[in-house]
């Protein structure tokens, strides 16, 4: 009688005592090992499901690195150049636009919606002639390795269900996150790490409030093995990783060695195949209090390299260094890292803040790109830089309060860029109509583009399911559809 | 009409040659004897088939039902054909649909990704040929007291669990393993039943008591301790999604530990469960409430409150009442109701409508959605006596002097007696009104208004402006005070009933049509003789006729002793969830649970008591292969403890353990800067100090966004869940091993062994029966005892480590400790902590 596992426990109980055994748990094949606490790609589907090999086609990245521009940068100011808004600024956007769509409470009841122009000037850059604004000049300089899609649009103008939405495909907290889709999907590559790691940082003047609930890279109803390994900024960089004071790394590999031993005597006695799965999961919690530190040791970097990504690569938690990070992961063969980067809520501050931000994010973000490219982790590596949603081409405030300017948020369009394995460079897709208010030309909705990143990880959305509480899920709900013409 | 004829010429083709395909034909072979529609059918159809042609009027193809019995036997008015034909495969429909070729006909389509397999095929052509006998969904029937099967083994067999057990273990050529050795009993028990180890002298006793009923001794002793209720509570904080924070942005502070004490103490006496039921659901509507009765309706507002900037209140108030009906759903009637949000199930024959005429009942408190407090009315203040006191006195103080001012203000603002004095000649010339606080009679000025009428009288009329000064300073009064009072957020009733709408996708401001509060209708109805309101409905639920409740509850205790329940998927017993392993079993228990007045600590008692559950967990090789999941019950099975309780085994063991019922929640250890970070620094972590270290973490202060660190495997407290958390992740060893709650518990638990015992065996047998509850085996001592020389080697070198290692933590120590010893022990034992035996339960 064979019973389908989830992978895990499939690859345990397929192990066998003879071959997973050496004398110590030293002995133990360091693939099985990885594989058993990452496991690796899914061997058996969820029950009930139809058969089918896995991964459904050849990927076309193994990696994906999301950069998440949490609070939502404004298209119209940063990608979307639009000429209309400087002819309209100060005159009331036009009624049909705004009729019947949702806002915020913050814009909701405002009497007065004047358009205003963009904060930046914008050039074109590259072959492409990519327009992209001037408070970029880093990203501008790599216009031609990036995809653009500037017919984004999506459901919620929330931040927080926006976000999770675009992470989880649902609104309400619980799905799992695509990261933890991905490495359940596709298991792990690296021997000593997670497949799935995410960060956080945050704008220095901390300018804005949102937060980083951990649901944002939860494994929801999947086995919590796949949810997202938060690595910090500051103190360890993985949450207890350090040994205790007074014990050093031989006396604990010693009593590693021991737990192992008298781990494996009690198996004899029970033969419970959890208490191997016990030794296995010592030992990698071993090996990350071994490799992590290496990861954060950012001494034998060239300083050509350092200083591409910014002088704030020094700082711990910034987003110059868990772009770095994200590369050394990259290299290590994480599956999927996800870099939360909050400060783009510009409510009331457009005119300061805007361009701080970009400050912040815009070298690192194209460091991450050249770097990758130079050592041809480009090729099967895929960047995604976008937020939750867009901002509203009319102003939140008074325009006779000029240091007060804000943007509201705006669901209707926006655009992100990609970068790298899977997607065509240089490729401006869809647009928006001269107002940047709503999409006229190819209209991405967040789960087709939540299609087209699993299509370019070799996954069909459609047949990638898993049967919770009677229903099959998908992060793409019952929706989506591949944005084909993006493909490389 | 061409693809109908078609159809009918297959089935004519089919019905003639009566030869499937040879994989089916083979598959058909291998079925059992009877095909059982609930158990073999209809998990196929609900599956495959539901989604299309099932209750979901919006999502229906074809016009056709296949969750019906008189649409699927009957003839379609189309074809003419007959999707089931009884006793006839051959001119069955859907047979032909399943077995074709043909992409355009073929079921289900391609496109949907979705298939059968040979076997799915061959058991409805099967079911069909022995007559294709339907059957209501097997939850919805009412439980019945099957009679008690026989059973043939000469010992085995305490109670009725054991006769059902065996006859499925004889059926499928298996038999029950040994019991287990008596020190895994009692460290079996004491874990599922008070959540902590028992001490040494307590094993010793019962190894020792030959006593016929030793045992039963010590299940008794046990369900009568005050940890009962600390253990069990635990598991209803999980369903309950209980947090001490709102959650969202700001994630501000509430106060519902008076509801967990509540728990605490309703376990410890033992409620029955169809009161803990109703009061929790309804206490306020019960007759006489008592102050205890509405406390307990805070169950229902546990959950999250999103006062985030520029959120809609009333899409919040919306979203709450949303996750009271979901979180009642799997909590009692074990349905998950969620998608029917949005539009019909599409499995269960619960309809959207369905759906919202329940959400009518939790939609009549007077909660507004508004509040970015943690204190989000109604509230129930149980503070003592005296600071209700002190707050009534206020409010009367506060009213007294409104009334003062609004009578000089008639006279100094002379105008129609209903006017506000804003309205007045006197009053015009003053621009702005004060930011209206003119418009409003005085008791409902803010302090703000207040001030600034203040400053404009200041000097013209100084007794009024003291007045008013005086309003406000009382003003300020009742808020310092409110803030000081514990204000427990309950559940309240409006007087006039807020309409409820079916809405749109689940959308706050979508309205559809109008609904009033009703059951599903797949449900036992109503009684007619009470006032449809939240407490018809938590009468309704513990009703005898209800099928739900008590086959619920049961089994999710079940599953708490024997790592899976009955049925399988705890929150889900309609059609798509998982069918009972021990269907007979689980309706005696149900029904037994009913016939003992809901009787929770007697249900437990019936569990532990049974020869099943005293079984061995080893698991011999045919078992691992034959059942791994141990659905059959041939074995106990080994649980890795929770990490809740692997935290309070530690402090147990090590005796730093405070022993205290109840309270404040606290805040220990916790690696700095974790609250900081996801606050952007708004929120400081101050940890506790002294005893609040060393409580059961039952009372750890749970911060919504961000739950305690040490916490790796449980619930995440943000809907109700009642499935239990299993996951083996690196973060887990990290902790037991690094943590510093545990590593100071390895050096007072050391310390505590360097006391008693004085040669290195005795200490090592004592550690070891400390953490295990057993002796130490021999190959283990002398593992163990290499280790210690090296160690004491290693240690004796270095007394800076040595010193290093046994200072961990905050605990102050008055032993006079050999410092090599104590370092050596304290590795040791954090060792001995991290063992699979000792951090599970088996």
């Amino acid at each position: 009688m064979k019973k389908l596992l989830p992978p895990a426990a499939e690859y345990a109980a397929n192990i066998t005592r003879r071959n997973f055994f050496g004398k110590t748990a030293l002995g133990i094949g360091s693939l099985a090992l990885g594989s058993l606490l990452n496991p690796g790609p899914m061997a058996a589907r969820p029950l009930g499901d139809p058969g089918g090999s896995f991964p459904h086609f050849a990927p076309k990245a193994k990696r994906i690195i999301y950069l998440f521009q949490n609070g939502a940068p404004s298209h119209v100011d940063l990608f979307d150049y639009k000429p209309m808004l400087r002819k309209w600024h100060g005159k009331q956007i036009p009624d049909e636009l705004i009729h019947g769509k949702r806002f915020s409470t913050m814009t909701g009841n405002q009497p007065d919606r004047p358009v205003i122009a963009e904060i930046s000037s914008f050039s074109q850059h590259g072959q492409s002639g990519a327009w992209i604004s001037d408070f970029m000049p880093e990203t501008a300089s790599i216009a031609d390795e990036l995809c653009f899609i500037k017919s984004m649009y999506t459901e919620s103008v929330n931040h927080a269900p926006a976000i999770t939405f675009f992470l989880t495909g649902s609104e309400q907290p619980g799905r799992p996150s695509m990261g933890s889709w991905m490495t359940y999907g596709l298991g792990s590559i690296s021997e000593d790490l997670p497949a799935f790691v995410t960060m956080t940082s945050r704008d220095q003047q901390n300018s804005c409030g949102q937060i980083f609930y951990d649901y944002y890279w939860g494994s929801g109803f999947l086995p919590g093995k796949f949810q997202g390994v938060k690595f910090r900024g500051g103190g360890d960089p993985v949450l207890y990783l350090k040994n205790p004071e007074g014990m050093s790394r031989e006396t604990r590999r010693s009593m590693l060695d021991d737990i192992s031993a008298l781990n494996e005597l009690h198996f004899e006695e029970y033969g419970d195949p959890e208490i191997q799965t016990r030794i296995a999961q010592y030992e990698m919690a071993y090996r990350m209090q071994m490799s992590v530190p290496e990861l954060t040791d950012f001494s034998t970097e060239p300083q050509h390299i350092l200083d591409m990504y910014g002088p704030d690569v020094y700082r711990k938690g910034s987003f110059a260094y868990n772009c770095l990070m994200a590369r050394k992961l990259v290299e290590k063969g994480v599956r999927f890292i996800q870099c939360m980067h909050a400060g783009w809520d510009q409510h009331r501050n457009l005119n300061h803040q805007l361009k701080i931000q970009c400050q912040d994010t815009d070298a690192p973000s194209a460091a991450l790109i050249k770097d990758l490219k130079q050592r041809g982790l480009l090729e099967d590596t895929l960047v995604i830089w976008g937020g939750e949603f867009g901002r509203t081409p009319f102003l939140q405030g008074d325009i006779q309060d000029y240091k007060n300017w804000g943007r509201d948020h705006h669901p209707y369009v926006f655009s992100l860029w990609m970068a790298g394995a899977g997607v065509k460079p240089g490729l401006s897709y869809g647009s928006s109509d001269e107002f940047g208010f709503n999409p006229v030309e190819n209209p991405v909705h967040v789960h087709d583009l939540q299609a087209t990143l699993m299509h370019i990880m070799g996954i069909d959305h459609e047949q990638f399911t898993y049967k919770h509480q009677g229903r099959r899920y998908r992060l793409t709900d019952v929706h989506g559809h591949v944005v084909k013409d993006i493909l490389s | 009409m061409k693809k109908a004829i078609h159809i009918v010429l297959c089935l004519w083709l089919i019905g003639c040659t009566a030869k499937y395909p040879k994989e089916v034909e083979l598959a058909l072979d291998t079925l059992p004897e009877e095909i059982d529609f609930n158990f073999h059918v209809r998990p196929i159809l609900s599956d495959r088939c539901f989604h299309c042609h099932g209750p979901d009027e919006k999502g229906r193809k074809a016009d056709l039902r296949l969750d019906i019995e008189e649409v699927a036997l009957g003839q379609l008015s189309d074809t003419g054909s007959f999707p089931i034909y009884p006793g006839t495969p051959g001119k069955s429909a859907v047979v032909h649909r399943l077995l074709t070729q043909d992409p355009e006909q073929q079921m289900p389509p391609p496109e949907s990704k979705l298939s059968l397999t040979d076997r799915e095929k061959a058991t409805i052509i099967k079911w069909i040929q022995q007559g294709a006998k339907w059957k209501k969904h097997w939850a919805y029937l009412p439980p019945q007291k099957a009679a008690l099967p026989e059973i043939e083994h000469p010992t085995w067999g305490r109670n009725e669990i054991d006769y059902f057990v065996y006859e499925k273990l004889r059926k499928n050529g298996l038999a029950p393993s040994d019991e287990a050795d008596r020190r895994t009993l009692i460290r079996r028990l004491s874990f599922d039943l008070i959540g902590l180890p028992p001490t040494l002298d307590e094993v010793n006793q019962f190894v020792l008591d030959s006593a016929d009923n030793s045992y039963e001794k010590v299940v008794d002793r046990l369900l009568a301790s005050s940890h009962f209720g600390e253990r069990w509570a635990w598991e209803w904080l999980d369903v309950a999604r209980y947090s001490d924070t709102n959650g969202f942005q700001g994630d501000p502070t509430r106060t519902m530990w008076p509801w967990r004490d509540w728990v605490i103490k309703a376990f410890n006496e033992n409620m029955p469960y169809d009161e803990f039921t109703v009061k929790q659901i309804a206490g306020d509507l019960l007759p006489e409430a008592s102050k205890e009765d509405i406390l307990a309706t805070a169950f229902n507002r546990n959950h999250t409150h999103n006062g985030e900037g520029g959120r809609i209140a009333e899409e919040t108030r919306v979203e709450n009442v949303f996750d009271r009906v979901e979180t009642v759903g799997t909590t009692w009637m074990g349905l998950t109701l969620n998608c029917s949000r949005c539009h019909d199930h599409k499995f269960d024959a619960i309809t959207q409508k369905e759906y919202y005429q329940l959400s009518a009942y939790f939609n009549q408190t007077s909660e507004n959605g508004k509040g970015f407090s943690g204190v989000v009315p109604p509230v129930l203040d149980v503070s003592p006596i005296e600071d209700i006191q002190k707050i009534n006195r206020i409010k009367s103080h506060l009213k007294e002097l409104a009334e003062e001012v609004d009578q000089v203000e008639t006279q100094k603002f002379p105008r129609a007696d209903e006017l506000p004095p804003s309205q007045s000649k006197a009053a015009e010339k003053i621009a702005g009104g004060f930011n209206g606080g003119l418009d409003e009679n005085a008791f409902n000025r803010n302090a703000f208004q207040l001030v600034l009428i203040y400053r404009y009288f200041k000097d013209k009329d100084p007794t009024y402006a003291n007045l008013l000064m005086k309003l406000r300073e009382t003003k300020l009064q009742l808020r310092d005070q409110s803030a000081k009072n514990m204000q427990v957020m309950v559940m309240d009733q409006l007087d006039e009933p807020r309409p409820t709408y079916i809405l749109t996708r689940g959308n706050y401001s979508s309205h559809e049509e109008e609904v009033f509060p009703n059951v599903p209708a797949i449900l036992p109805s109503l009684p007619t003789t009470v006032s449809n309101n939240r407490l018809a409905l938590a009468l309704w639920l513990i009703s005898k006729d209800n099928p739900l409740t008590a086959r619920v509850t049961v089994n999710r205790y079940w599953q708490a002793f024997f790592g899976r329940g009955i049925v399988k998927t705890i929150e889900d017993f309609g059609v798509q969830g998982a069918l009972p392993s021990h269907p007979e079993l689980l309706d005696w228990l149900a029904v037994d649970f009913q016939e003992n007045g809901w009787n929770l600590k007697a249900l437990f008692k019936k569990i532990v008591m049974s020869a099943t559950y005293r079984q061995s967990s080893k698991i011999s090789q045919e078992l691992k292969e034959f059942d791994p999941d141990n659905v059959y019950l041939a074995r106990a099975t080994r649980m890795r403890l929770p990490s809740w309780i692997l935290r309070d085994q530690a402090l147990f063991i090590s005796r730093l353990l405070v022993d205290s019922l109840g309270g404040k929640p606290v805040k220990p250890y916790q690696p700095p800067g974790i609250w900081e970070e996801a606050t952007f620094g708004k929120i400081t972590y101050d940890q506790g100090k002294g005893e609040d270290l060393y409580r059961r973490t039952l009372y750890t202060f749970w911060r919504r966004i961000v739950g305690p660190t040490m916490l790796f495997d449980n619930a995440k407290r943000q809907l109700c869940e009642v499935k239990a958390v299993r996951t083996n992740t690196p973060l887990h060893a990290l902790i037991t091993l690094n943590d510093v709650t545990y590593m100071e518990a390895s050096r007072v638990l050391a310390a505590r062994v360097l006391r008693n015992q004085h040669t290195d065996k005795d200490r090592l047998s004592y550690l070891w029966e400390l953490a295990t509850s057993r002796e130490i085996h021999e190959a283990e001592c002398s593992l163990l005892m290499d280790r210690l020389n090296q160690l004491r080697k290693q240690y004796s070198l270095s007394v800076i480590e040595a010193q290093k290692i046994t200072q961990i933590g905050e605990y102050q120590s008055l032993d006079q400790l050999d410092l090599t010893d104590h370092a050596v022990f304290t590795v040791l034992a954090s060792l001995v902590l991290n063992l699979d035996e000792t951090i599970t339960r088996q």
